[in-house]
């Protein structure tokens, strides 16, 4: 697979190289003047997939115009993103094209993976990686994490790095916080020495990596690629002891944050552990800890009781009567929450831009609507526009019911990876959405 | 109407998730065993236990408790283990199917990281090390003192003798990691300070290691060594790491006969350490684990306290304890005994009198009254419900996936399946629930869930008793394929007699104890287990002891590449 490599690419423009390079000359101008990350090079491409329950109420989510700038507006279930509009990408009118038989899998699966759910409901795994970790398998392998998963309520995760590989999310901005910048994080300007400890850990691991090697050969296919997996999660720890040993890093809006409440503290209020995760995650982004997150807000089928309402979520979705208002209420309410992510992303500056401009944000949900387990209609909303490789300010509208499909190969895309296709079976597709792309 | 569609798919391959035929048009699945009838007449004992070809091994992580058990037991009580270092997925109703299955993630690789080296600086702190060094370091680097502790942590960690280099590598990562950090000594500190730092890295590497975090049993020959039946037995039935005794049998091959292995299972059952495994597998099966997990409305229920939560499970588990090590009673009276354990905040839920003393005591409920067995407690009433309501539903699909081990389908999509809400003609959720299920696509799956869940309508979303719902009357009357029953209660007597009930506790031990589902080959061995717990008076402690000491926990096929 090939990889096209931005930061390459602009360091062969500003080592000078004549060649055209596909890029549009005003952004290779803004990149120039000022957005440069602190090492020399260009601010890296973050990617962010973030995901809410039970999907939405249509009527209430699909925006009444189409098209670009002051053409279209935000529907009532977007309305929170008002402040962002000029950052967000909306696509309507497409469908996941899968057998629909898991409620609430079926359209998500193929939807982050490209592959036809399998397992049942709260039991399910993944045919292949999530979006994420195919993004993160090309963006992070130089990160202190190659992706940090997050979530605000109880969840397995919806994060698979493959198949019987499930990541699942931290829920504790406490336990994020110690691992995120705890004592293998140092902020700019902090102590440099090196602590001989560090050279004693490594020889621990390897120690461990000798035990996982000799196993190996005695087991069968599955569980050596268990075990596979066990050793990237050694080699991560690994990078980290490296990259304590080369320093603290130098970017400009990096910083030790505070540290934070627990999730008990928080008495584990979805909205307060969210907004904590958010402010948590920019910062890993801001200092280069990671480059992909993903959050689970509101898992598939949670029945979390939002405030003022008289029943669980999901059970509102497929009992409450007429046009749901209380379910479009939560659905405003999980997007607001997508907005507070997106808002503490913006909040961080990064050269004459923010944090957001250098991300995508893919936001989407389990079903469109929920009553039905519905996956046509499929709710895609994208915030920041990554560096300027995805339109934003943007409502496109399907009128064919188009693959749903095309839009994580969009962004995949968009995130610098040449991907040639996505999905299988009557889900493959090859195309990008070119409304979307920003060539 | 025939009720063979629902039955798992026993000896078989489950195929799930791949269903796409929906609730409408209900799939015949192979019916293996439908003449598994067991009643009460008495049963002859079924002979020697059959011998099965075994299923290749597969290697399983292990869960939280019995993490964190090993390390109390490896370094002493209040170690301090983070909770829930790496979730547990559940697959099939069995977090140790999930513990089977995935890999850990990358994260849970560092957390287990991190809590290695914090539990080895406890155990090499000052106020530990001495219980746990026997010897007395000569200096900085004392390789002979490192590898006589060594050789003994290692051998319980891991559960087997080390050979003779993986000790090495062990007492070589302490001496080395000693000498460099003997250089680090603050002035006036004894270089043995820097022994016992060093020791740290050693311990890390024990139980960082796949050896410490996953079970690594893959028999030899067709059958399980000694060491690795040491291991499954303890895990098992003490939900921790094997002890020296367990050990030292293992290693002169005691396990190997007949009569070794009753003599440590006699033990280990007798054992306090014993209560630890019931209440894993209770825990498990019954997915206590998510109790605290719920959200319940504390303006719909006001005794829902945060003590609430754990107490509830905490019934469940003495509950089950009681039934099975305090009476050693017939196991089937799970469904219908009368004599539990209530706290303060219970003994409020159930409206009946609390105990005298702080915390649980002994309770017998009114023998006529609505309240009986596993179905009529807090946890299970309350982990199948909604925050504000009951669910017939999601009862009626406890009763049938966990207590029969029946399979349902899943909705099928572009269905409404809503309920209707709450009106003077259809107050209380049967009358809702009616309407709804004249929907056929409806009502081909919610007839095998609805009415049993019904049944339990009296006992509101946290357990407590109700007789009305919205003012009108509540009719808990209904039938289990094709038995009668009133109320909650008598359900539980239903349950309780249903042809499937006995199997399917059978199932749920031994998937739980082979951590896999269980395979055509194991037909005749599982069969086995039936009778034999028939002819036991269904003793639960009997059940674990033939399973344990049969071929079906020994035997085991050669890995496949």
């Amino acid at each position: 697979m090939k990889h096209i490599d931005r930061r390459a690419v602009l360091r062969g423009l500003f080592g000078g190289a004549a060649v055209s390079i596909g890029l549009p000359p005003l952004e290779a101008m803004m990149n120039a003047s000022g957005t440069a990350w602190a090492d020399g090079g260009n601010f890296p491409q973050r990617f962010v997939l973030w995901t809410w329950g039970n999907g939405i109420v249509p009527g209430q989510w699909v925006p009444a115009e189409v098209g670009e700038g002051d053409a279209w507006k935000l529907s009532p279930e977007l309305e929170p993103l008002a402040a962002l509009k000029r950052k967000v990408a909306v696509v309507t009118g497409t469908e996941v094209r899968a057998i629909n038989s898991i409620p609430h899998y079926s359209g998500l699966g193929p939807f982050l993976s490209g592959f036809v759910q399998i397992g049942e409901e709260g039991a399910h795994t993944s045919g292949g990686p999530t979006i994420d970790q195919v993004i993160a398998e090309e963006i992070g392998k130089d990160t202190t994490f190659q992706s940090i998963e997050t979530g605000a309520y109880y969840s397995d995760g919806l994060a698979f790095r493959g198949p019987n590989q499930p990541l699942p999310p931290e829920r504790d901005p406490a336990v994020l916080f110690r691992s995120l910048f705890g004592e293998a994080f140092r902020a700019p300007g902090e102590d440099t020495r090196i602590d001989p400890r560090l050279a004693l850990r490594q020889s621990v691991l390897d120690s461990v990596v000798g035990r996982i090697e000799s196993l190996q050969g005695r087991l069968g296919s599955s569980d050596k690629a268990r075990l596979d997996a066990h050793l990237t999660g050694i080699r991560e720890i690994e990078r980290r002891i490296a990259k304590l040993a080369e320093g603290p890093p130098d970017y400009e809006s990096c910083a030790r944050p505070a540290s934070p409440l627990s999730r008990e503290q928080l008495a584990e209020d979805p909205f307060e552990v969210h907004a904590v995760m958010a402010r948590l995650v920019a910062m890993a982004f801001a200092c280069d800890q990671t480059r992909v997150a993903s959050h689970c807000f509101i898992r598939p089928v949670g029945n979390y009781q939002f405030p003022g309402t008289t029943e669980g979520h999901h059970q509102l979705t497929h009992n409450e009567p007429g046009d749901q208002p209380m379910v479009h209420a939560n659905t405003v309410k999980q997007i607001e929450a997508l907005a507070t992510f997106c808002t503490a992303l913006d909040e961080v500056a990064e050269g004459s831009e923010t944090l957001l401009d250098h991300t995508i944000v893919l936001g989407t949900s389990d079903v469109s609507l929920g009553k039905t387990h519905a996956i046509d209609e499929w709710p895609t909303v994208i915030v920041g526009s990554g560096s300027g490789t995805i339109r934003t300010d943007v409502h496109y509208r399907s009128t064919t019911k188009e693959n749903a499909l095309k839009v994580p190969l969009t962004v995949i895309r968009a995130m610098g990876i040449a991907r040639p296709s996505f999905g299988k079976d009557d889900g493959y597709t090859e195309d990008s959405l070119g409304a979307l792309e920003k060539v | 109407m025939p009720r063979h569609h629902l039955r798992r798919a026993r000896w078989s391959q489950v195929a799930v998730g791949l269903l796409a035929v929906a609730c409408a048009t209900p799939e015949v699945e192979p019916s293996d065993k439908d003449s598994d009838t067991v009643d009460d007449t008495p049963v002859v004992d079924p002979g020697p236990a059959p011998v099965p070809e075994g299923v290749a091994p597969v290697l399983r992580r292990l869960s939280q408790t019995q993490y964190e058990h090993a390390i109390r037991d490896l370094v002493g009580d209040g170690v301090y283990v983070p909770a829930q270092i790496e979730v547990s997925q559940r697959i099939d109703g069995l977090d140790a199917l999930g513990d089977a299955t995935v890999a850990l993630s990358p994260r849970g690789v560092s957390r287990f990281s991190d809590t290695a080296y914090s539990v080895a600086a406890e155990a090499m702190g000052p106020e530990r090390r001495d219980g746990l060094v026997t010897c007395t370091p000569s200096a900085a680097v004392d390789a002979g003192c490192a590898r006589t502790f060594l050789a003994d942590f290692a051998r319980r960690a891991w559960r087997r003798t080390l050979t003779a280099d993986e000790l090495d590598v062990l007492v070589d990562l302490s001496t080395s990691s000693a000498a460099v950090l003997e250089a680090e000594l603050a002035d006036g500190t004894p270089a043995t300070e820097a022994f016992y730092e060093g020791l740290e890295y050693g311990v890390s590497a024990v139980l960082q290691a796949p050896d410490f975090l996953l079970r690594v049993e893959l028999g030899e020959g067709g059958s399980y060594t000694g060491f690795e039946m040491a291991s499954r037995l303890s895990f098992l039935l003490w939900d921790t790491i094997p002890d020296d005794l367990l050990l030292d049998a293992a290693e002169a091959g005691e396990l190997d006969t007949p009569e070794g292995l009753d003599a440590q299972v006699e033990r280990m059952i007798a054992d306090p350490r014993a209560h630890d495994g019931l209440r894993a597998w209770v825990t498990d099966v019954l997915w206590l684990a998510h109790v605290s997990e719920l959200q319940k409305d504390p303006s719909v229920f006001i005794q829902v306290s945060d003590d609430f939560f754990p107490s509830s499970v905490e019934e469940t588990l003495r509950f089950v304890d009681h039934l099975v090590f305090g009476a050693d009673a017939d196991f089937r009276d799970l469904l219908t005994s009368r004599t539990t354990f209530l706290d303060r905040t219970l003994a409020r839920v159930y409206d009946v009198r609390a105990p005298s003393r702080e915390g649980f005591g002994l309770a017998e409920l009114d023998p006529e009254g609505p309240r009986a067995g596993l179905l009529g407690q807090a946890s299970i009433l309350a982990l199948y419900a909604h925050p504000t309501s009951t669910s017939a539903t999601l009862r009626g699909k406890f009763v049938r996936q966990t207590l029969l081990c029946q399979t349902i389908r899943p909705p099928p999509s572009n269905v409404d399946t809503s309920i209707p809400e709450p009106t003077p003609d259809a107050p209380t959720l049967r009358d809702r629930l009616d309407s709804h299920l004249e929907n056929p696509a409806c009502s081909s799956c919610h007839l095998d869930m609805d009415p049993i869940g019904l049944g339990m309508e009296e006992f509101d979303g946290i357990g407590g008793f109700r007789e009305t719902e919205a003012g009108a009357d509540i009719d808990v009357t209904g039938d289990l394929d094709g038995a009668p029953f009133d109320g909650l209660a008598e359900l539980g007597t239903t349950i309780r007699a249903h042809d499937d009930f006995v199997p399917c506790m059978v199932d749920q031990v031994t998937r739980y104890a082979l951590g896999r589902e269980i395979d055509a080959a194991d037909a005749d061995a599982v069969h086995w287990l039936e009778q034999r717990f028939a002819a036991s008076g269904y003793r639960m402690k009997s059940l674990w002891v033939d399973l344990v000491t049969s071929p079906l926990y020994r035997r085991v096929a050669e890995v496949v590449p």
